[in-house]
């Protein structure tokens, strides 16, 4: 039996007590935390394979390096992430193994493919952008003790693959000609991407468990604020075209294209033209999973079985 | 594959308390310190350490993971 009632783990956590066991926590907290773990193991997990397949595109030996070492680090965020959960009794083996690939939590953004080292650098200033935005938010006022100490290493290394990221893109953007040109490609169609990441608008969201348990502080429309309050200028400054801008009089971003829209995974096009389409419809294409879905999953889980192999025939002989 | 946990503890800097940074999962001590060294590479740590969790004794709690012998399934 776990201490409190659920309104007074309420009460008390929003008077700023630091939740450290499992016993500690009622069957909803731990839903709900369980939740919010398994999208971040998962997005940290799927980002790996996406980000791996792209690193081929580097343009040379020190790129590759900074490429591979981002994958490294995502692949600890990961396992780092799966290992929380394993304390909170769900099994990491089943999590990562036992899946199907449309189960995993991780967004549709991640399961596209990135084509060119345009797009792995734009990944890096948007998405994981995107990452900090969320992580530092919860890391913020999340009031569970160990996911808070485990996020100072996974933020410390989100802000250097941003950097590199952005980087990047200064200087793509700089060169012009075919550079800017693929640049622009990949903000077209990524910008949006990550705008519909952070889910439902607040005046359709129910009733969020993980704000009532202080397992984050901001709504997903604050948060998508805060990231475009660091992307839009940044575009801006790099003369990249995004479909936002500052509205003086709401002191917010405003977009310039129809919320949430259609998006053609083949072509990579946000159909803009079509008009606005419903939640509904947006959680339909997530839930159907993008084109690389298995692809990726196949590729962090696909030797397993084969090295267990070998290890039990030698046990065996 | 068989694993345990083990919890990891570095220091930054000469002068600096011992502090738990996380934990892994490995087959054995061998294998435990190559992972731990890999997965928490953010700082040039000046000393690092791992610990089997089954050898932590608990002191005054007995809820929490150090408490817990067995995971919880
Ligand atoms: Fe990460
Ligand atoms: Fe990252």
């Amino acid at each position: 039996m776990p201490p409190f009632t659920d309104d007074e783990l309420k009460a008390k956590v929003h008077d700023g007590y630091i939740v450290e066991s499992v016993e500690e926590m009622t069957e909803g907290y731990r839903k709900s935390l369980v939740v919010q773990l398994t999208v971040q193991a998962d997005t940290e997990l799927m980002s790996a394979p996406a980000y791996w397949m792209a690193a081929r595109h580097a343009p040379s030996t020190n790129t590759q390096v900074s490429a591979h070492a981002i994958i490294q680090d995502e692949l600890a965020h990961a396992n780092i992430a799966y290992r929380l959960l394993e304390d909170l009794g769900v099994s990491k083996e089943r999590l990562v193994y036992g899946r199907e690939p449309h189960e995993f939590k991780h967004p549709y953004g991640f399961d596209q493919p990135l084509d060119n080292w345009a797009e792995l650098v734009v990944a890096n200033g948007f998405f994981d952008r995107a990452g900090i935005t969320l992580l530092s938010d919860v890391y913020n006022n999340t009031s569970y003790g160990p996911l808070k100490r485990a996020l100072v290493k996974v933020d410390m290394e989100e802000t250097f693959h941003l950097r590199h990221g952005e980087v990047w893109m200064r200087r793509l953007a700089k060169a012009g000609g075919d550079a800017r040109a693929m640049l622009q490609r990949a903000v077209d169609w990524m910008f949006p991407m990550t705008l519909e990441w952070f889910g439902l608008p607040d005046d359709m969201k129910r009733h969020s468990g993980q704000l009532d348990y202080k397992l984050k502080g901001l709504t997903n429309d604050q948060l998508r604020q805060v990231w475009m309050q660091s992307t839009v200028p940044l575009c801006e400054s790099l003369d990249l075209d995004v479909p936002a801008h500052w509205n003086e009089e709401t002191q917010s971003f405003d977009l310039d294209y129809p919320f949430p829209c259609e998006y053609d995974a083949e072509d990579k096009i946000w159909d803009f033209a079509g008009g606005e389409i419903t939640w509904d419809q947006v959680f339909t294409r997530w839930k159907a999973r993008g084109p690389m879905n298995e692809r990726y999953v196949e590729s962090v889980r696909r030797s397993r079985g084969q090295v267990q192999n070998w290890l039990d025939s030698s046990k065996a002989a | 594959m068989k694993e345990s946990v083990y919890d990891v503890f570095a220091r930054k800097d000469r002068g600096d308390a011992l502090q738990h940074i996380g934990y892994i999962d490995a087959p054995d001590a061998e294998l435990a310190r190559v992972y731990a060294w890999n997965t928490y590479n953010e700082q040039n740590w000046f000393e690092m350490c791992i610990v089997p969790r089954a050898q932590i004794i608990a002191v005054n709690r007995t809820d929490g993971p150090f408490a817990r012998k067995e995971a919880v399934s």
